[in-house]
């Protein structure tokens, strides 16, 4: 492994996250949405899981071996935000709150439904391409076990 | 859980009981307004008869299985927890069946038999371990659901004729047209498969591969119940053409006659039961062809006698099967002594079946006599051979089980098994006795099937009325068939052997195979290699393209002209993208291509990002990352020979298919890409529409307001895809893991 990955690897996901918080809550203004973001979280925590392999790595991300859990709650998310409108007779998908009235907004953060649905993207991608990440790592052998690898 | 689950068919049967005593009730509520299907139920006189069957036998059946299943999961060397792929199921049976019974909308009628439908799927194949169980449920799967698209079609066609789906508001509308016809047949098909009619009948002697709980419930209340509901339901809708009745008439002969005789033959305990299934059904969908207000009381009355007797003796045929280990019956025999309860209350079944005075199965065909004379004299005679008939393998049955030299010695059985049979025994007796309250219910549900008050007064006649000739008649019948062996057998054998050879199981059976094979050929066609595979994608994918090409005006849009400054660096990433394309397909390394494909990648990116799409440019840039670092990590596992070292590759013997193909999706792919290059003025698509309206959605990014708002639904169903592709992968890899 070379030094650089080595040092950017375990690192690398506190900024993605960052980055994906704001892609979510610039979001609905500016460029980018919850598929990318779900996207770059994962291949953050895919880089981890490829230079630590998949038992260091389940040992320091804990909330990965729960990405099953994370990608159904996304989902439940999504749909929830999605056919809220049905419940009280509206079409799937009505916007709320309704155009043209105020948004409550926290800093740049606007809570629509629209913007709900999109976490629950974000959550679902994220989630079910790490529980592949999962599977697929495990198909590799472990770098801690290669004596060649530790210094 | 199997007191659970009969506590909750007791619970629902005293409920309804309570509610029918209180008058009844309706719930119509709007399900899926635009479409005009209503959630409409009402609990009516028909929907009380076949709602308490369903969970009074329910009940009884559940206390059978929760002595039976432990033993038969023992036989089996099966875990007692495989007992939670049962009960659920027969639950959600029994309430499809009690919702199907309140119907009143065609939609929910459909959805409520398709439910049935799927839960019978899994209760026939419980024994998921054995290939017959497996291919039996299918088959009961493919037939009954399969014919219920019929129904759907036929509600479909009522409403496009009357604009609604709704049952009562059909009768007042319905008026004789051709489509109306059409509609009524094609239901009619579907509850004809269900009640295994012939020549759709097939299905069910298969389905003796269930448990038999699942046998004594489905195959004698429930299931098949569901498709004489249906035809009781919507008689209104069949009596508008006398030819519907007609093939009614035909088909309910038709099935008496192919059942009774088949029933004859049959050596296996539940075969017999289940051909006597389709025989008598037969009776009930004779009753429906004749109509009227005799035919629907007598049908009613006919389905509740039917359905406690024949319970009572497919839980007997599992009984017996537990105390010897024999299922057939020339290897039965005499065991009335050993099992004294099970045989006398097993014969009271059979007695109320063969309509023996003393027993509620008398009045059924007293009704039915009467019924079929009624119509004319050649449906009575037909009627009295069906009931000689039923009476000579009634008799059969129950004479070769408990009566003779005793073959296969019995050992004690669990009471769990004992008590249904006794209690379904003491109901046919009192029903036999006191008639009144069935004959009410009937009575009630005939008067809903003809939509008009109709009396019935079932009794005993100590005179030479015409039904007690008839009954008498067909008894006699009944013992001669019974005793003349030496016709009978060969008689009987005959037509089950023709009925292998040439009968509507066969044509199933090619069926099944001609679309398997068919799959099979598009399959190996599809995954022969690698480039087909890809092609499978492509080609079509540039032929709608294509075509999209060629249905929109293009006169004039696609001008070369000249290239302005600002489009520099459009040309010079599109050039850089040209060249790694060239080095993706050519070079024959290992790494390189893949490198080279993500610099092709990164390099359409920068093209939208100049061309003024952010959103597909980092989508782009996310993706790509993903490929290369999938295709990274799997080359580095691969094993180290090198592709280059290997020599020209063999010419592929599909060159000319190969080429061609990728020309067809590189043309179209360049000419998608002109398109969107050349910046189309929006005019008013509804692109123009969306960015118009983006505001309004208190949002200003258009691709992200669209994805998540305007086009959302959209989006939920491709993130739903996900979530179903990621399940199978997962379960793939999974699979992978174990040996």
């Amino acid at each position: 492994m070379s030094p650089v990955i080595g040092v950017v690897a375990p690192r690398i996901l506190a900024p993605a996250v960052m980055l994906a918080a704001g892609l979510i809550v610039k979001g609905y203004s500016d460029t980018g949405e919850g598929f990318s973001a779900g996207v770059i979280v994962a291949l953050a925590i895919g880089l981890r899981y490829i230079t630590l392999g998949r038992r260091r790595a389940d040992r320091t991300l804990a909330v990965a071996r729960h990405a099953n859990v994370v990608a159904a709650a996304g989902l439940l998310i999504a749909l929830g935000f999605g056919f809220q409108g049905v419940l009280s007779g509206a079409p799937p998908f009505t916007h709320l709150p309704p155009p043209g009235s105020p948004v409550i907004g926290i800093g740049t953060l606007e809570l629509t439904t629209a913007v709900g649905f999109d976490v629950g993207l974000f959550l679902l991608v994220a989630g079910s391409l790490t529980v592949l990440i999962r599977y697929l790592t495990e198909l590799l052998p472990d770098p801690a076990d290669d004596p060649g690898d530790e210094r | 859980m199997a007191s659970a689950a009969s506590a909750i068919a007791a619970v629902l049967f005293v409920a309804l009981l309570a509610a029918w005593a209180a008058g009844g009730g309706s719930v119509s509520l709007p399900w899926a307004p635009t479409l005009g299907i209503r959630l409409e139920l009402s609990l009516d006189g028909f929907a009380i008869l076949y709602a308490l069957l369903a969970t009074g036998i329910g009940f009884l059946v559940f206390v059978y299985g929760s002595g039976y299943l432990p033993a038969h999961l023992g036989h089996q060397r099966r875990p007692a927890s495989d007992a939670r792929r049962f009960w659920p199921w027969m639950v959600v049976f029994m309430a499809a069946m009690v919702g199907l019974a309140m119907a009143l909308d065609l939609v929910l009628l459909f959805v409520l038999f398709d439910i049935t439908a799927v839960a019978s799927y899994f209760l026939i194949g419980f024994d998921r371990q054995r290939a017959e169980a497996r291919g039996a449920a299918f088959m009961a799967l493919l037939v009954t659901a399969g014919s219920a698209v019929a129904m759907l079609l036929g509600a479909v066609l009522l409403y496009s004729e009357y604009g609604t789906f709704s049952l009562p508001v059909l009768f007042e509308r319905a008026h004789p047209t051709p489509v109306t016809t059409a509609a009524a047949a094609l239901i009619a098909v579907a509850a004809l498969a269900k009640s295994a009619q012939v020549p759709l009948h097939f299905w069910l002697p298969r389905a003796m591969e269930a448990p038999t709980p699942v046998s004594a419930y489905l195959h004698s209340a429930a299931m098949v119940a569901a498709g004489v509901l249906v035809l009781g339901r919507i008689h209104p809708l069949l009596a508008l053409d006398p030819a519907v009745l007609d093939a009614l008439l035909l088909i309910g002969f038709a099935s008496i006659a192919v059942g009774g005789l088949i029933a004859l033959a049959q050596d296996e305990l539940k075969q017999v039961l289940a051909h006597s299934t389709i025989s008598q059904y037969g009776y009930v969908v004779v009753l429906y062809g004749i109509g009227g207000a005799h035919g629907a009381v007598a049908a009613a009355l006919y389905v509740v006698a039917h359905a406690i007797a024949k319970s009572a003796l497919f839980m007997t045929a599992g009984a017996v099967t537990e105390a010897t280990g024999e299922s057939r019956l020339s290897r039965l025999g005499g065991l009335a002594r050993e099992l004294p309860v099970v045989a006398v209350a097993s014969g009271i079944a059979a007695a109320s079946l063969a309509a023996l005075p003393l027993t509620l199965g008398f009045f059924k065909d007293e009704l039915f006599f009467e019924a079929a004379a009624e119509e004319s004299p050649l449906v009575g005679a037909l009627a009295v051979v069906a009931a000689g008939l039923t009476f000579a393998y009634l008799g059969r049955f129950w004479l070769g089980a408990f009566m003779g030299r005793r073959r296969t010695p019995a050992s004690r059985i669990s009471p769990l098994l004992v008590a249904p049979i006794v209690v379904l025994a003491v109901v046919s007796i009192i029903g036999g006795l006191f008639v009144e309250p069935f004959a009410r219910l009937a009575a009630g549900a005939g008067a809903v099937t003809v939509g008009a008050p109709v009396d019935a007064s079932p009794g005993y006649h100590l005179d030479l009325g015409l039904a007690n000739v008839m009954a008498a008649a067909a008894w006699t019948l009944g013992i001669v068939i019974l005793l003349a062996t030496s016709v009978r057998e060969p008689v009987a054998r005959a037509v089950a052997a023709a009925g292998d050879r040439l009968g509507p199981r066969r044509v199933y059976g090619l069926g099944l195979l001609a679309f398997e094979r068919l799959s099979e050929a598009a399959h190996r066609a599809e995954v022969r290699d690698l480039r087909t595979s890809l092609a499978a994608v492509l080609v079509p994918g540039a032929v709608l393209a294509a075509l999209g090409f060629f249905a929109t005006p293009t006169e004039g849009a696609y001008a070369v002209g000249p290239i302005s400054a600002a489009d520099l660096p459009i040309v010079a990433l599109l050039a850089l993208g040209v060249v790694a394309a060239f080095t993706a397909a050519r070079d024959r390394g290992r790494l390189r291509p893949v490198l080279a494909l993500s610099v092709l990648g990164a390099s359409l990116a920068g093209v939208y990002a100049v061309m003024g799409a952010p959103d597909v440019a980092l989508v782009a840039v996310v993706i790509e990352t993903v490929v290369t670092l999938v295709f990274v990590t799997v080359f580095s596992q691969l094993p180290a020979t090198v592709m280059g070292r290997a020599g020209p590759a063999a010419p592929s013997p599909h060159r000319i298919r190969n080429v061609a193909a990728g020309i067809v999706a590189g043309v179209t792919a360049f000419g998608v890409i002109w398109t969107a290059l050349s910046r189309p003025p929006l005019g008013s698509s509804d692109a123009a529409q969306d960015i118009q309206l983006t505001p309004l959605a208190h949002g200003a990014d258009v691709v992200t307001v669209i994805l998540a708002d305007f086009r959302g639904l959209d989006t939920m169903v491709e993130i739903t895809v996900l979530a179903v592709a990621v399940l199978g992968v997962a379960s793939l890899l999974r699979r992978e893991r174990e040996p």
